[in-house]
């Protein structure tokens, strides 16, 4: 009968254990979602082709090629993070490359015990997106539209680019 | 280091359970009039004590007490207080506050002649009042493009927290020296309320323990009590 008791306690307290270390959450920190547009027809999704991206402090390159959709992380540490666009990057004569700054405020939210926490970014309204040029040759991005400034969900398009 | 105090602790009360018993065997000739005592069992729980010894990140105190009012059943309660700071992976946060436990315990073990040991079932209700502070983090991306950003230090402070949960126990007392009980009792707990804070979440509850995604805990005690004999009671003979 005691064994029993003890026996029993030993599987109640084993199936009162559940892992919850781990993070298992889809949805932690969002990345910036930005879709391309044809500058010539604005309603028109455009593919990019050959796109390097590399983030200002990153030692890795971001490849996209014939996607219109690219999604960039932002720097949790900090309120600003800088991207260079290399456009046509195999080509010789086409390469063109802009740099784009986005400056934001940050909002750490708790997730759980496993993820810790996560942040959501808040585009500043005023040179939230601030566009420059190294070679000073022109802009391949002709127009940036922001859609909508809380990057809180990777669901939504947060900015349009038209070239 | 809990696990290895852990078990030394049951160890040791293993040695003073079966050293109690060989102690108290001795008057096994001896013909006593049946009479069993009643009266008031107060104690401490000496994991805490030792808890807070050894670990810079705890410090509480645990008294236990019960008193018994029929020959199966007592009134148990236990009282503390913690202090305990939590380094996990991602969260470092410390937690303060105090809790009451009330409940019974029913004795399911039939002595030998004068023996007075309990190997028990009980049955608490627990409540504690508390705070948690947040003292850094870590933000989650699934993208750590950047690499992992470190840890964010922060000073928040939620106050005004509180849980109530029913415990079921399992436990043992043995008495060791004259009057002079050590047992232990593995705990269950079941959360009924808790208001968590806001933009946080009770990841440890004062008696309660350490909280998991759903409503269950588990705890312990080893507990040193000393009986305050009250009265006698005659037994009514069993045929």
């Amino acid at each position: 009968m005691k064994k029993i008791w003890l026996f029993s306690w030993l599987i109640v307290l084993v199936l009162g254990c559940e892992k919850d270390d781990i993070c298992t959450e889809p949805n932690t920190t969002p990345r910036l979602i930005i879709d391309f547009y044809d500058s010539q027809n604005t309603s028109v999704l455009k593919q990019v082709a050959n796109l390097e991206v590399i983030g200002e402090g990153a030692n890795s390159t971001l490849s996209f090629n014939l996607v219109t959709r690219i999604e960039l992380p932002l720097k949790t540490n900090e309120n600003f993070t800088q991207y260079s666009l290399n456009i046509n990057s195999t080509s010789s004569t086409l390469s063109n490359i802009d740099i784009l700054r986005f400056n934001y405020t940050r909002n750490d939210i708790y997730v759980s015990r496993g993820c810790g926490f996560k942040t959501n970014f808040e585009l500043n309204l005023f040179e939230g997106i601030v566009k420059s040029n190294p070679a000073d040759d022109e802009y391949w991005i002709e127009n940036i539209e922001l859609i909508k400034n809380k990057i809180d969900s990777e669901d939504d398009v947060h900015i349009k680019m038209y070239f | 280091m809990m696990s290895i105090s852990k078990c030394i602790f049951s160890v040791i009360l293993i040695c003073t359970f079966s050293f109690g018993k060989a102690q108290n065997s001795k008057s096994d000739s001896i013909p006593t009039p049946k009479t069993e005592r009643y009266g008031l069992r107060v104690g401490v729980d000496a994991y805490r004590l030792v808890l807070s010894v050894i670990n810079d990140n705890y410090k509480g105190l645990e008294f236990a007490g019960d008193y018994r009012i029929s020959k199966n059943y007592y009134l148990a309660a236990e009282i503390g207080n913690e202090n305990k700071t939590t380094n996990e992976d991602r969260l470092n946060y410390t937690t303060k506050g105090s809790y009451l436990k009330v409940g019974f315990d029913y004795n399911l073990y039939e002595n030998w002649l004068d023996m007075e040991n309990l190997i028990y079932l009980g049955l608490r209700v627990g409540s504690s009042t508390f705070s948690q502070e947040l003292n850094s983090y870590k933000i989650y991306n699934q993208n750590p493009y950047f690499g992992e950003a470190p840890s964010t230090i922060s000073d928040k402070k939620y106050n005004g927290l509180n849980a109530v949960w029913v415990e079921f126990l399992l436990g043992v007392k043995a008495e060791v020296i004259s009057n002079f009980y050590a047992g232990f009792s593995f705990r269950m707990n079941y959360l009924m309320s808790n208001k968590e804070p806001n933009g946080f979440e009770n990841l440890y509850i004062p008696g309660f323990n350490r909280t998991y995604s759903g409503k269950f805990g588990v705890g312990m005690n080893y507990t040193i009590t000393y009986f305050i004999p009250i009265y006698k009671k005659k037994l009514t003979p069993k045929k």
